[in-house]
């Protein structure tokens, strides 16, 4: 098996035409995959999840070289085209990027929006200066994902540019074998930049996902960040993402988890500068029998920085829903702010979520505060709307809209918000 | 049959037996006061009229024009023209008022509801409360003071135009200027179309909100009727001398 694996990760490397070093560092991901186990609920950190049934032995599909005119892309991306916030965008199917619409005047000015494998090829030294700096083998999927992903997106913000409309990445699966993708996003001094992954599929069977963000950012950029899962039935994604905030940082993250049969994101930010600031927002809504896990990290390693985490979720039916979240504050970390909130509302009394907020603080002169709630709908919220004329059903709607509202409200991303609350409101009907 | 009538109306919460036995009219086009002491059960009978799931209800009827309505739940009472001024207006954080409002006003009428006749409508209920359109965006009742509270609750009634309103102590923690706003916004809804009870505790809201009828209630039961001039005899002489004439009575 170990043998076949090499020879896989080399044909792959091959195929994609990559450097040398990527090859290397390929095949170092795949030791640490082949010697560390998967996960099981004996690890404290999987002690929430069945993974019996995820398709984990699926094997990723090599790129084809797929190109579709824009009228030719699939009709899930053509709709989210008509409303979409961002002004550049790279469409993915499968590991084909099949079409890509980055504007000139970006460009020009020394911003880089492409895929992966033609990111080494035309501008390799940037690419090398970020590349699995934030994720590599962390874990037995992040160490899957450095070894073996077929594809990826690569933004890279010159020093001082500002970009003020988005860009963004859709990504649909397509019925066949596993998805592995990389996303890696790379912001010089004082750059800004919003960024938006979307992540597509209709219902399909038993389908592996994997995908990990990596975000560079130098001193003073900035940074706004969607990871938007909307995935048919099916699909079992693995999110893994790590920001690296130096000094006046500052990064935006919104982790939205609604498709697929299981999904899990964790989500780092690492506050390495002082300065550096990461706002951190979640939001999930699961029916059926989704489950969604989000494993969050707020590490504040500099001191002076600011963290501020608000996850916030809704579940019905047979739906799981597992937020665990960790603000760890150094030694060093002195005078730094570190806000945790986690806020599940239960539709159903089969549903369930289990939340653990963590704190570990190493300093002594900090701000830290974190809390958890999981209730289910108010009754008496409902009996007073449904007493002016509101059918249960649409109260409740509302009801899941208000409590996801804190968190949306402070989505600046005008389609985007409305896109994810259409979903909601799909969801709750179902 | 075009009234709010309630039949030996009996209910119950945790086993505990609140009303026994009410027996209610009100007629399309007039204003009835509701009144009587604290525990009378005046508040539950205008939850349980609203449908409220927390009680029980053991025998009896809720006639609206006639039609049984104890088996409707609450919002099918409400689109059938019921209406209650909450006595506690409930926050729902998240919620706006011009969005609630509007999809009330949808629900009320059966049918989509434009914008221009919703700010319409809305517009001319603030007016009349001498309230500011500022509130349409603030999320319903979450941070509101009792008076802003229960103005929100005038507002719907304005808004959504019930053919019976039910006013739960609307009365209840309001200052005087507060309560002649309140009192402008019921009088405002009067006509042959409307019916009205209005529940309350102390005699004053009636010097705005001149009842045509007075029904008090005492123990569960309405054990005295009159026209306004009741009101006043309570306010002069309390409820103690009713309660020995009912025990007589009985």
């Amino acid at each position: 098996m170990q043998v076949l694996d090499k020879t896989q990760v080399e044909a792959l490397s091959q195929a994609l035409g990559e450097p040398a070093w990527v090859l290397e560092q390929r095949l170092k991901a795949l030791e640490a995959f082949s010697r560390l186990p998967y996960p099981s609920k004996k690890d404290e950190n999987w002690r929430y999840t069945d993974l019996s049934e995820a398709p984990l032995e699926q094997e990723a599909e090599a790129p084809k070289g797929l190109r579709l005119s824009r009228d030719e892309l699939p009709e899930s991306v053509r709709q989210r085209l008509e409303k979409t916030d961002a002004s550049g965008f790279l469409v993915f199917v499968g590991p084909d990027l099949v079409y890509a619409e980055v504007p000139e005047e970006l460009s020009q000015r020394g911003l880089v929006f492409t895929s992966l494998a033609e990111a080494l090829k035309t501008h390799p030294e940037k690419v090398a200066a970020a590349l699995f700096q934030a994720v590599y083998t962390e874990d037995k999927f992040a160490a899957q994902n450095s070894a073996f992903f077929t594809h990826g997106a690569f933004l890279y913000v010159p020093a001082g540019l500002e970009v003020e409309k988005p860009l963004g990445v859709f990504k649909v699966l397509p019925e066949g074998k596993a998805s592995f993708g990389r996303t890696l996003l790379f912001l010089e001094d004082n750059a800004k930049a919003a960024y938006i992954e979307e992540y597509l599929s209709s219902d399909l069977p038993p389908t592996l996902h994997l995908s990990a963000t990596e975000m560079v950012l130098r001193p003073g950029a900035r940074l706004r960040h969607a990871h938007v899962q909307t995935f048919g039935k099916g699909v079992w994604h693995f999110h893994r993402q790590r920001a690296l905030l130096e000094r006046d940082a500052g990064l935006n993250d919104l982790v939205v988890n609604l498709g697929g049969a299981y999904a899990r994101s964790e989500v780092a930010s690492e506050l390495l500068g002082p300065g550096a600031e990461s706002e951190m927002l979640g939001l999930y809504f699961g029916h059926g029998k989704q489950q969604f896990d989000h494993y969050t990290l707020q590490h504040h390693v500099a001191h002076h920085t600011r963290s501020d985490l608000l996850y916030k979720g809704a579940v019905k039916d047979e739906a799981r829903a597992v937020f665990s979240g960790l603000i760890r504050l150094e030694k060093g970390a002195q005078k730094t702010d570190a806000y945790q909130a986690n806020r599940n509302l239960l539709l159903s009394p089969t549903a369930r979520v289990d939340s653990i907020p963590q704190l570990e603080i190493g300093a002594n002169d900090v701000r830290c505060t974190h809390g958890s709630t999981t209730a289910p709908v108010d009754e008496m919220q409902l009996f007073y709307l449904q007493s002016r004329g509101l059918p249960r059903g649409l109260a409740q709607e509302l009801l899941v809209k208000a409590h996801l509202a804190d968190v949306l409200t402070r989505i600046p991303l005008k389609a985007l918000r409305a896109h994810i609350e259409a979903v909601i409101e799909e969801k709750v009907r179902i | 049959m075009n009234q709010l009538e309630i039949r030996d109306l009996w209910a119950s919460i945790d086993g505990e037996m609140i009303l026994k036995g009410v027996n209610l009219v009100v007629p399309k086009g007039e204003v009835h006061a509701l009144m009587g002491p604290n525990g009378a059960g005046k508040s539950t009978l205008g939850k349980i009229l609203a449908g409220d799931p927390e009680y029980t209800v053991e025998k009896g009827e809720i006639l609206l024009d006639g039609e049984n309505i104890l088996e409707l739940s609450p919002d099918e009472r409400a689109r059938k023209g019921l209406f209650l001024a909450f006595q506690y207006p409930v926050e729902v954080p998240g919620v706006t008022i011009a969005n609630f409002l509007r999809l009330a006003l949808q629900a009320r009428l059966g049918r989509e509801v434009g914008v221009a006749e919703f700010w319409a409508k809305v517009k001319k209920a603030l007016e009349l409360l001498d309230w500011d359109e500022s509130y349409l965006s603030r999320y319903l009742n979450e941070g509101f003071s009792g008076g802003e509270k229960k103005r929100n609750e005038i507002l719907q009634l304005l808004v959504l135009e019930p053919t019976y309103a039910v006013l739960d102590e609307t009365d209840s923690g309001l200052d005087i200027d507060a309560l002649k706003v309140v009192a402008r916004g019921v009088n405002a809804m009067r006509g042959p179309n409307f019916g009205a009870l209005v529940i309350t505790h102390y005699q004053r809201l009636l010097n705005y909100i001149v009842p045509d009828r007075v029904h008090v209630m005492m123990d569960g039961r309405v054990v005295a009727e009159g026209g306004p001039e009741l009101a006043l005899e309570l306010e002069a002489k309390g409820y103690e001398w009713l309660k020995e004439k009912v025990k007589e009575g009985a």
